[in-house]
């Protein structure tokens, strides 16, 4: 099994400890890359769709099409990236008009964007079933005594009609690895809640929709953990504003927010040390002290 | 609201919008609000989702592309999930904020990506002494050196679909909402 690895810009350069962890999972579950070179920002779904779709697209493609000519379906380790290549590439396909002008602009520097590779994210590999039978047995540090929330976040499962993966309403993916690991995973009423950070006008919203999950979470019979999410993006979200929102309000937010990649280099027996989970905002000692028994 | 005379709508505004990509299905809207009642920032918006097709509909193009309305949006996609009709409501307001842009109706925070990206290939800084300690940080974890993109590539892109303006070091363009 192999694929183009796209790495984007948030991982590889502001949290290459989230890379460091993904590779050594893929790599004990034997899944082999090539490294996308000269791969450029995916472009970001937020600022450069809102300036000009065509801008957004025709850089998407020129990623698409560095993938293509690897011969290689395209592996993303962030739900933005996974929303920018994905949607790109079924609005494409639908659209001749537009593949024609995205072709136009490319070929002038010596790309060309065929819509031949498929885009994915890790979830929906570590997903499938033959993944989960392989992940099953290289657990070396079962999470039996771990109750860990997911948080899916918006662009891996919406819209649906572009992203085709997993259910908008109900998704079960991440739990599904999560149970396969051995923790116990949580129901929550906010658990499709968005996490904010793509609100970029208004940082009361992000801190709102903070505030409303990490408070339910706090709330619940049981002691979470750890919250899970796939995405860079709406990991730090969680991590830095519910720092912001104990300093703030006095009310003790400490709920840890982790990768998933993360949760699954521990099960596989990765020394915590090299995970670099101390540069959190909200350190999960806790969690690390569980762990090392 | 204003009063509005007849002659000062834009009929022409729904067409404008539905013949671009992905907009095609704004036509469909019955108004049912399902859209609004399940937005991420509903109660945050001066102009709720349903409120924004009407207008769209109705050619009220000023108002909508003056909103804070179109700018405000979390991205989470649930209105397009949820609409009983099809309608594609977050991919139609990234096409009204396209619009605006062209009015050089553009909040900074947009523009500065475009111009980060331009600069360095990603959103983020990677030149000098960002890329050196980006750099030491990934050697001592033992990963791959990055390998930046063609900025010449990039920019030609950016330019030739129409974003070349704001890109340029002096452009005054934007405005600060
Ligand atoms: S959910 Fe769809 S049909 Fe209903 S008001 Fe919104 S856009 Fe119109
Ligand atoms: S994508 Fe934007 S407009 Fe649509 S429901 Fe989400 S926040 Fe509201």
């Amino acid at each position: 099994m192999e694929y183009a690895l796209y790495l984007g810009c948030t991982i590889p350069l502001r949290f290459p400890h989230f890379e460091y962890a993904f590779r050594e999972v893929a790599n004990i579950l034997d899944i082999q890359f090539k490294e996308m070179k000269g791969s450029s920002c995916c472009p970001d779904p937020v600022a450069t769709q809102s300036l000009n779709i065509d801008t957004w697209l025709t850089l998407a493609a020129r990623n698409l099409a560095i993938a293509e000519k690897m011969g290689l379906d395209v592996m993303t380790i962030c739900s933005g990236c996974f929303e920018t290549l994905k949607t790109t590439h079924v609005l494409l396909k639908e659209n001749n008009e537009a593949f024609d002008r995205v072709n136009l602009v490319l070929t002038k520097i010596g790309y060309e964007y065929k819509g031949t590779s498929k885009v994915t994210h890790f979830t929906e590999l570590f997903s499938q079933e033959a993944m989960l039978e392989k992940i099953k047995n290289v657990i070396l540090r079962p999470l039996d005594d771990l109750n860990v929330a997911a948080h899916y976040g918006c662009h891996l499962i919406r819209p649906s009609k572009i992203m085709q993966f997993d259910d908008p309403e109900r998704p079960e993916s991440i739990d599904t690895i999560l149970k396969v690991l051995g923790a116990n995973t949580i129901k929550f009423a906010s658990k499709l809640e968005c996490c904010g950070y793509c609100a970029r006008l208004n940082e009361d919203i992000g801190f709102k929709l903070v505030e409303e999950k990490m408070s339910e979470l706090n709330k619940l019979e049981l002691e979470v953990d750890a919250m899970v999410a796939v995405c860079p993006a709406c990991v730090s979200q969680y991590d830095r504003k519910e720092k912001l929102l104990s300093r703030k309000t006095g009310k003790e937010l400490d709920i840890p927010i982790l990768f998933l990649p993360e949760l699954m280099a521990i099960a596989f027996g990765i020394e915590i040390d090299k995970l670099g989970l101390k540069n959190r905002s909200v350190k999960p000692m806790k969690l690390i002290e569980k762990l090392k028994t | 609201m204003i009063k509005k005379n007849a002659k000062d709508l834009d009929n022409n505004f729904r067409f404008e919008i539905s013949k671009k990509i992905g907009a095609k299905s704004l036509l469909n809207c019955i108004q049912c609000g399902v859209c609004s009642s399940g937005c991420t920032v509903t109660e945050y918006v001066d102009m709720q989702p349903h409120r924004v097709v009407a207008s769209c509909l109705l050619g009220l193009k000023d108002e909508v592309l003056s909103s804070q309305a179109i700018w405000t949006c979390s991205l989470c996609h649930r209105c397009t999930e949820r609409c009983p009709k099809g309608v594609d409501y977050s991919f139609i307001l990234a096409l009204l904020r396209n619009l605006a842009v062209k009015e050089g109706n553009i909040p900074k925070e947009y523009s500065d990506t475009i111009r980060t990206i331009s600069k360095n290939g990603f959103v983020i800084p990677y030149t000098g002494g960002m890329k050196i300690t980006i750099d030491r940080r990934r050697d001592k974890m033992g990963l791959p050196k990055i390998i930046t993109p063609n900025l010449d590539e990039i920019n030609f892109i950016i330019k030739e679909t129409g974003l070349g303006d704001l890109i340029k070091e002096d452009n005054k363009k934007e405005v600060k909402k």
